[in-house]
């Protein structure tokens, strides 16, 4: 229960108007640092839900995927470059990101991870991978600019900070593809 | 899929799913927020706000000075090294690529310059001449009142950023204003055919209204 709470405190820090502002004033902060540390702050409140709610997770998570597809589902969408120029210049949206990553993505991926296969968990890393490196490419190579709040310069910025991230994915996966079967150490 | 519950969760989580990205993409059909903003504008048509203008030769007028006139807007700063010079390039490819019968005559030129500090007349009119512009049917004029100024940014959408080096940076477009100064198209400005097509299109329309 003390990850719980920390969980929310992390959450409730983070929405502090001026924390929030230093973190989106620049993209690859606000894409990299905020959001994920938006969803762990979920990841770590689940189990105060989980508790309160066991035959919830239970019945309608039994095998992980409903959750892991609502985890993938919002990640995308905070991707979609508009997304995070609505939520620098419409508050509903900036209200739903702080709703959507830790409660739509950080929880379902906590309450999920342990009861999806490892060949599940392949095909999420897989698939995280490939768009990683789809939305790297995107930033890089965009010659205009896909954010009207941030300038060109920051964009290839995160362009390279998604690469990175895929990389070293890539790594990761080609390490599970050599590695001993039997010790498969995909048990997070 | 173990049980019924999971089944049932599962559609609902990706019919969910569809709905966000729909609703986060204007129905996917604006996957940035330029895109967006370019729907949106083509939607509002908004009226171009009533401004003093301050051209290359230190003359003064409003929107006024272009009635009865279809106008080609463009949105620069004169002290720009990227994408205004391409901007104002594509902007003069075009003024050629329209007959010569139009010119000020249907349609004017106006390169609006949103850097009223450095861009004074005598700024302008040498950064005029660099695009063979004639200062006449292309004019080049700055908003010198910051409130005006910032309303008519904020009409047509155009955001500027400025960087830490002096610098701005700004989304473009061609935009094209009608004759009673109402926005009507928002277009490429990296495709110069496909606007002077539209344009010359709109203008022969006009002729046979007239």
């Amino acid at each position: 229960m003390k990850q719980s709470k920390y969980g929310l405190a992390l959450l409730l820090f983070m929405a502090i108007p001026p924390m929030a502002s230093v973190l989106e004033s620049i993209m690859i902060m606000h894409m990299h640092m905020q959001m994920p540390l938006l969803v762990i702050s979920g990841f770590l409140m689940a189990p105060f839900f989980q508790s309160k709610l066991p035959k919830f997770f239970a019945k309608w998570n039994e095998d992980g995927i409903p959750g892991i597809l609502l985890f993938t589902l919002v990640m995308v969408y905070w991707m979609i470059p508009k997304t995070m120029d609505d939520a620098l210049t419409t508050t509903s949206v900036e209200l739903f990101k702080f709703i959507s990553l830790p409660f739509l993505a950080g929880v379902p991926l906590r309450d999920s991870w342990n009861k999806i296969g490892s060949g599940s968990k392949k095909i999420v890393f897989i698939v995280f991978t490939a768009l990683f490196y789809v939305m790297g490419f995107l930033y890089i190579k965009a010659p205009i600019q896909l954010c009207n709040n941030y300038l060109l310069i920051d964009q290839i910025t995160l362009g390279w900070g998604y690469m990175t991230m895929a990389i070293c994915f890539s790594i990761y996966l080609i390490y599970l593809a050599f590695i001993d079967k039997q010790e498969s150490p995909i048990q997070l | 899929m173990s049980n019924r519950y999971t089944k049932i969760a599962t559609l609902v989580v990706l019919l969910f799913g569809i709905l966000l990205i729909s609703i986060g993409t204007d129905g996917f059909t604006a996957f940035t927020a330029e895109t967006a903003r370019v729907n949106k504008l083509l939607e509002d048509k908004p009226e171009f706000p009533d401004v003093t203008f301050q051209d290359s030769q230190e003359r003064e007028y409003s929107m006024d000075e272009f009635r009865g006139n279809y106008v080609l807007i463009t949105f620069f700063y004169s002290s720009c090294t990227t994408v205004c010079i391409d901007l104002e390039m594509n902007m003069s490819e075009l003024y050629d690529k329209i007959p010569q019968k139009y010119i000020g005559k249907d349609i004017d030129f106006l390169s609006i310059s949103f850097d009223p500090d450095r861009d004074d007349p005598a700024t302008l009119d040498i950064y005029k001449n660099m695009f063979n512009s004639d200062g006449e049917t292309w004019r080049m004029a700055s908003i010198q009142n910051e409130e005006q100024l910032a309303n008519v940014l904020k009409e047509f959408g155009v955001i500027v950023i400025p960087d830490d080096y002096g610098n701005f940076a700004h989304n473009s477009a061609f935009y094209l204003v009608d004759e009673n100064g109402v926005l009507q198209e928002v277009m490429d400005y990296k495709d110069v055919d496909a606007a002077a097509e539209k344009i010359i299109n709109i203008l022969d329309s006009g002729e046979g209204r007239s």
